[in-house]
């Protein structure tokens, strides 16, 4: 029997932590190759890390809701397997880091050159006055470095008032849907516009679509068909699928058309991506839509999944939503929301009458695109969208 | 009810004027007067005390200027009439500001039942309950007396009896090394008593930077008080009539039943957060927290604790906390001393300006003192400030607010100070930290 150190991986892209949400395995209790030891939550989703192989748990240096770094020792485990460090080299050999807890937030700001006054506006802010940078002699901070520093750096985390009530942790996804959305309000020069869309066809073919899938023992999201018309819009309006670099004044064209589908889990907002969503044919765009959003809800999304978005669709039709504004999750520049369809009433050929429409609403970040573009963008969505035919099938 | 504030001391009553300011509902439990120890029986009138010997003093000095010098025995019975009316004025002044504020005075001793409830005790027979929903600990402190010097409450006192004589005592024994014994000492010397101040340590205040102890020794000395130091001061009652011990304080939570509150048990003094937060709904400021035991510390506590009862986003990081003492000469600091700075690290380049080489001192036959300013190096901040002279109490106040700005030895030096005055001394030590001094020569290098 060997001792193998069980060291958190790299999982994911840019994430150089994570919290432990939950042990499911005690320590003395044996477990077997792959069954899931312990959930990690990180600032974007819930891993479950699975055993390296068959043993038993010798001892848990990690406690539920420290942060640990990449490559600190979760677990020891017992076993007789003979545990390749598969694509893990590097963790395998990282020092080893003592769990950290979350810091709180600006408490000790001792030693940090700034008047009172602008230590008060930075504790009203939430802002740790160690991470901004002082223009004055010696790095002295005034009140307008700490503007900046919001400006630039996003959500203030403001300090909790203290009357009374449950109190919750914002952390987790709940906690990166708060700084995203804050940073998005803060930066993003929002603008919406908003239509109806005679939506007859489009749910007639949807739900064609659907019964043909479950016909096949397969299943198909409605929202399949708003990310297929948003990949096509998207091919022809490539603006559409940019983000700006503030830094570099450089706003970047992105090749991949990756469509984020916003999804509601119990934990909060949530924007799993189809990658590559304009090459996929309907099935394997069902398939990914599928999956990507089933995932998300369980809180089991894989973190590739959660990154690399270049636009976003949201669909609060099951919810009975209709016509309202969203933000745009940055770095992304626009963000399209849909409405539930509903029999309404319209004037056609001078006549009152009654058709299935949808609201829809195409929001876009003013500081890069135009009304003029934003207008015809939204156009093309709704061509698509009242004559789905040119979607395919 | 709403807040709980307990105890009506400097803390706890500017505590409750900030809360009740921001709309919280407020109660207050004091079993003395309003104003705690620090207005009826500590600062306000210690300081009367300080400066009604100190006139004398201050005639005295321009005796060589021609001014004669006093005849006679100061009248203490007259003293004692007007420190009780000041004391009484300004009583009666934060009562009428309670009462304005709508906060309401309960006049008890309290004790917790429960982690939401109180207990006060209304003279021997009468007991209220009281529930809250957040509750600010502001009993204050205590004298503590020496094993072998206890108080009897007529010859061996603690310093308040101290300053409601009415007669100067012939001989008088301090025993303490500390600003309150040092202030007696020296205000009862200049009325005409025999005062030997007795320390066990080897320095007057301890905890002050060691020029600070040596300014204050002479001038103990020079205001005519025998200063016996790494002395047994119980081996010298005999020769006194009187004996008054400093000997340090302790927070009054005896009688609060803290495990009743389910916070028991807690080391005293207590460890608060920013918030001066013990736990969720519980609260503490002023000499029962962890800190220097003084009245204006307690103040800003109560002002943060207020805030953040009344949701604000309080917090109490002060950098400096001003020292005052009310000797002869006037002695007190601000932030760190050079001693401090260098054992936490921290590169200082120190100025250092004599009084001698100051207008308004010379005026004044006040040569003594000197202000010494320790800045980070190469015109970094300042860190502390050290002053011995007249009103080096009021200085002291540029210096903190100095220190909380950030200000360099340039801001300082670059900042006219009107002449002549003894805040001069200030710029010209910036000045001398930076190697340029214009009213001293500058050090041979």
């Amino acid at each position: 029997m060997a001792r193998y150190e069980f060291r958190l991986p790299d999982i994911g892209e840019g994430l150089a932590e994570a919290e432990v949400a939950k042990w499911l395995v005690a320590i003395g209790d044996h477990v077997s190759e792959d069954q899931p030891v312990v959930e990690m939550m990180t600032d974007k989703a819930t891993v479950e890390l699975p055993a390296p192989g068959t043993g038993v748990i010798l001892e848990q240096l990690v406690s539920e809701g420290d942060v640990v770094k990449t490559g600190s020792v979760l677990y020891v485990l017992e076993t007789d397997a003979k545990i390749s460090a598969a694509g893990s080299e590097a963790a395998v050999h990282a020092p080893r880091e003592e769990p950290q807890a979350a810091t709180p937030a600006a408490a000790d700001s001792a030693g940090v050159l700034a008047p009172p006054a602008v230590r008060k506006l930075a504790r009203e802010l939430g802002i740790d006055l160690a991470s901004v940078k002082g223009s004055g002699p010696g790095g002295r901070i005034s009140a307008e470095d700490v503007k900046r520093h919001t400006a630039g750096a996003g959500p203030p985390a403001v300090e909790a008032p203290p009357v009374a009530g449950q109190r919750v942790k914002l952390r987790g996804v709940h906690k990166r849907m708060a700084e995203t959305m804050a940073l998005s309000a803060h930066t993003i020069a929002h603008v919406t516009g908003f239509h109806d869309l005679d939506a007859g066809a489009f749910a007639e073919l949807a739900a064609r679509l659907r019964r043909d899938a479950e016909g096949k023992g397969r299943r198909f999201p409605f929202d399949t068909l708003l990310v297929r018309a948003a990949a096509m819009a998207l091919r022809r309006h490539p603006i559409f699928n940019s983000s700006l670099e503030v830094e570099r004044s450089e706003i970047v064209m992105h090749e991949d058309v990756n469509v984020g589908v916003a999804t509601a889990t119990p934990d909060g907002l949530i924007v799993p991506v189809v990658k590559n969503a304009d090459k996929l044919d309907m099935d394997a765009l069902a398939a990914a839509v599928d999956r990507v959003t089933s995932e998300a809800r369980e809180g089991r999304a894989s973190v590739s999944d959660l990154q690399g978005g270049t636009f976003t669709i949201s669909n609060t039709g099951a919810w009975r939503g209709g016509h309202g504004t969203s933000l745009i999750k940055p770095p992304e520049v626009a963000i399209a929301a849909f409405g539930r369809i509903e029999e309404r009433p319209v004037v056609r050929d001078g006549k009152l009458v009654g058709r299935l429409m949808m609201p829809m609403s195409v929001t876009f970040d003013h500081r890069i695109i135009d009304g003029e573009q934003g207008l015809k963008f939204a156009l093309t969505l709704r061509e698509l969208i009242e004559d789905p035919a040119q979607l395919g099938d | 009810m709403d807040c709980l504030i307990l105890g009506a001391g400097p803390g706890g009553y500017v505590a409750a004027l900030r809360a009740a300011q921001l709309g919280r509902s407020v109660t207050l439990v004091e079993k003395g007067s309003v104003g705690g120890v620090c207005l009826n029986e500590g600062c306000i009138p210690s300081k009367h005390l300080c400066r009604f010997a100190w006139a004398k003093a201050s005639a005295e000095r321009f005796a060589t200027s021609g001014m004669p010098a006093f005849a006679g025995q100061p009248d203490m019975a007259a003293f004692q009439k007007s420190r009780a009316a000041a004391v009484r004025t300004l009583v009666k002044g934060v009562a009428g500001l309670l009462e304005a504020a709508g906060v309401k005075v309960v006049s008890g001793q309290a004790r917790f039942v429960g982690r939401t409830r109180v207990c006060v005790e209304i003279g021997e027979e009468s007991v209220r309950y009281f529930d809250f929903k957040d509750v600010v600990i502001a009993t204050g402190s205590r004298a503590l007396e020496l094993e072998a010097l206890p108080f009897d409450g007529d010859r061996v006192v603690e310093p308040s009896r101290a300053l409601e004589w009415d007669e100067v005592p012939a001989t008088l024994l301090v025993a303490g090394d500390d600003y309150i014994a040092l202030e007696i000492a020296v205000a009862w010397a200049r009325l005409g008593s025999a005062v030997t101040l007795a320390g066990s340590g080897e320095r007057l205040l301890p905890d002050f930077d060691q020029d600070l102890s040596a300014a204050a020794l002479r001038g103990a000395r020079g205001a005519g008080v025998e200063v016996v130091l790494s002395s047994e001061p119980s081996s010298l009652r005999s020769k006194a009539e009187r004996v008054v011990v400093s000997a340090g304080r302790r927070p009054n939570v005896d009688g609060l039943d803290l495990h009743a509150a389910g916070l028991a048990p807690l080391a005293t003094p207590f460890k608060v957060d920013t918030q001066m937060r013990l736990d969720r709904h519980v609260f503490a400021i002023g000499d029962v927290t962890d800190g220097l035991q003084l009245a204006h510390r307690a103040m800003m506590q109560g002002r943060v604790v207020g805030d953040v009862l009344g949701g604000k986003a309080g917090a109490f990081d002060s950098r400096a906390i001003p020292r005052a003492v009310f000797a002869e000469p006037e002695i007190a600091a601000a932030g760190l001393t050079e001693a401090e700075a260098l054992a936490r690290g921290l590169e200082v380049t120190v100025g250092r300006f004599p009084l001698a080489a100051l207008g308004r001192a010379v005026i004044e036959s006040s040569t003594a003192g000197f202000a010494k300013l320790v800045f980070a190096k190469d015109g970094g901040a300042l860190l502390g400030a050290h002053l011995a002279g007249p009103r080096s109490t009021e200085l002291i106040a540029e210096m903190a607010l100095a220190i909380e700005m950030g200000a360099t030895a340039d801001d300082l030096a670059l900042t006219v100070h009107a002449h002549p005055t003894f805040a001069e001394s200030l710029m010209e030590a910036a000045e001398v930290s930076l190697g340029r001094p214009i009213h001293i020569r500058p050090p041979r290098r």
